[in-house]
């Protein structure tokens, strides 16, 4: 019995800094991550063409051909149009022949991105609105609340036909 | 009423300490809370560019899936960014098909390239780009772009 044994009281550990270490902490998080969550115009291009693949015949009538120059000059169809009156000319079109009707798209080297964009943009709005009106008419509430399900139905309903390619024209096909 | 000198003679009660023992776990919440509702930027942007405006943007899911490809302006010259370094659009395909290898079969499937191209840029580099994408069987493409916020007011006729 040499050990002496006294009751000794645990020190208590100092936590005051943990506040300004978790504070660094977050500060750091802040400074080094974005917030912004990114968004965009979600788009499916076409396999590459495969060699002996020959090219569909698509009636005349059915094409919408909307152009951009290199003064980024949208024309619809031979004619000049606003982003406006080219939403309102696709709808036109899908609506009418829902299966059958082709947006073609062609831009000049030199158009700038920016109108490329909006031009898309109006396109895909154009459908946008087909489908919330047939969502409205047939569930009875909007495209954004609709289920997986309801949403791929509507999407076959009314499919975005938008081709890139240029359109060979061939001499009877007019 | 209370007689004067109880009144004013009050510097006797020493002010309570404020106990700050939570204050750590506090902002170990917040600090959690910004871990999680964030994301790094793992790529340094190296070419200047601002991305153009729509209404009909979606948000992007699947961050793993995404490959990011940036069209920008490098000084004068237009310059084209996959993912962290400059690339000529013609080794795209063979670096996509690189990406492509470290993905899990099923990112593979929902491989989506975000294309964030500045405003001005000729459409020429972009469709070159977009066929270079096209023949790397990268088919899901994003046109990155912030939303127009008042859409109900914009475009509409």
């Amino acid at each position: 019995m040499f050990r002496k044994r006294y009751r000794q009281q645990i020190p208590e550990l100092n936590t005051t800094s943990t506040a300004d270490i978790s504070f660094m902490l977050l500060i750091f998080f802040l400074v080094t991550s974005s917030m912004d969550t990114e968004k965009g115009l979600m788009r499916q291009m076409a396999p590459p063409p495969l060699e002996h693949e020959t090219p569909k015949d698509i009636n005349r009538e059915n094409v919408m051909q909307v152009k951009l120059d290199a003064q980024n000059q949208l024309t619809c169809d031979g004619k000049r149009v606003t982003l406006a009156q080219l939403t309102a000319e696709v709808r036109a079109l899908a609506f009418v022949n829902r299966a059958g009707h082709v947006v073609q798209i062609e831009a000049d080297p030199k158009t700038t991105y920016e109108a490329y964009f909006g031009m898309q943009d109006a396109i895909v709005e154009a459908y946008h609105a087909l489908r919330e009106e047939y969502a409205q008419k047939h569930y009875g509430h909007a495209y954004e609340v609709c289920t997986a399900e309801e949403r791929s139905l509507m999407n076959d309903y009314y499919p975005q036909r938008i081709s890139e390619a240029p359109i060979a024209q061939e001499g009877g096909d007019q | 009423m209370r007689p004067m000198r109880s009144m004013f003679c009050q510097s006797r009660r020493s002010v309570p300490q404020l106990n700050v023992a939570s204050m750590p776990d506090l902002i170990f919440t917040v600090l959690f809370f910004f871990m999680i509702v964030t994301h790094m930027r793992s790529d340094e942007v190296k070419v200047r560019l601002q991305v153009p405006q729509g209404n009909e943007v979606q948000k992007l899911a699947n961050k793993q899936a995404v490959v990011n490809l940036y069209i920008g302006r490098q000084g004068e010259a237009w310059r084209v960014q996959l993912n962290n370094e400059i690339v000529q659009p013609a080794d795209i395909p063979a670096r996509i098909e690189d990406i492509r290898g470290g993905l899990s079969q099923e990112n593979q499937q929902r491989l989506t390239v975000s294309l964030r191209v500045d405003k001005k840029a000729p459409m020429g580099l972009v469709s070159e780009v977009k066929h270079q994408l096209q023949q790397a069987y990268a088919l899901k493409i994003n046109y990155s772009a912030t939303e127009i916020k008042n859409k109900y007011c914009y475009g509409k006729n």
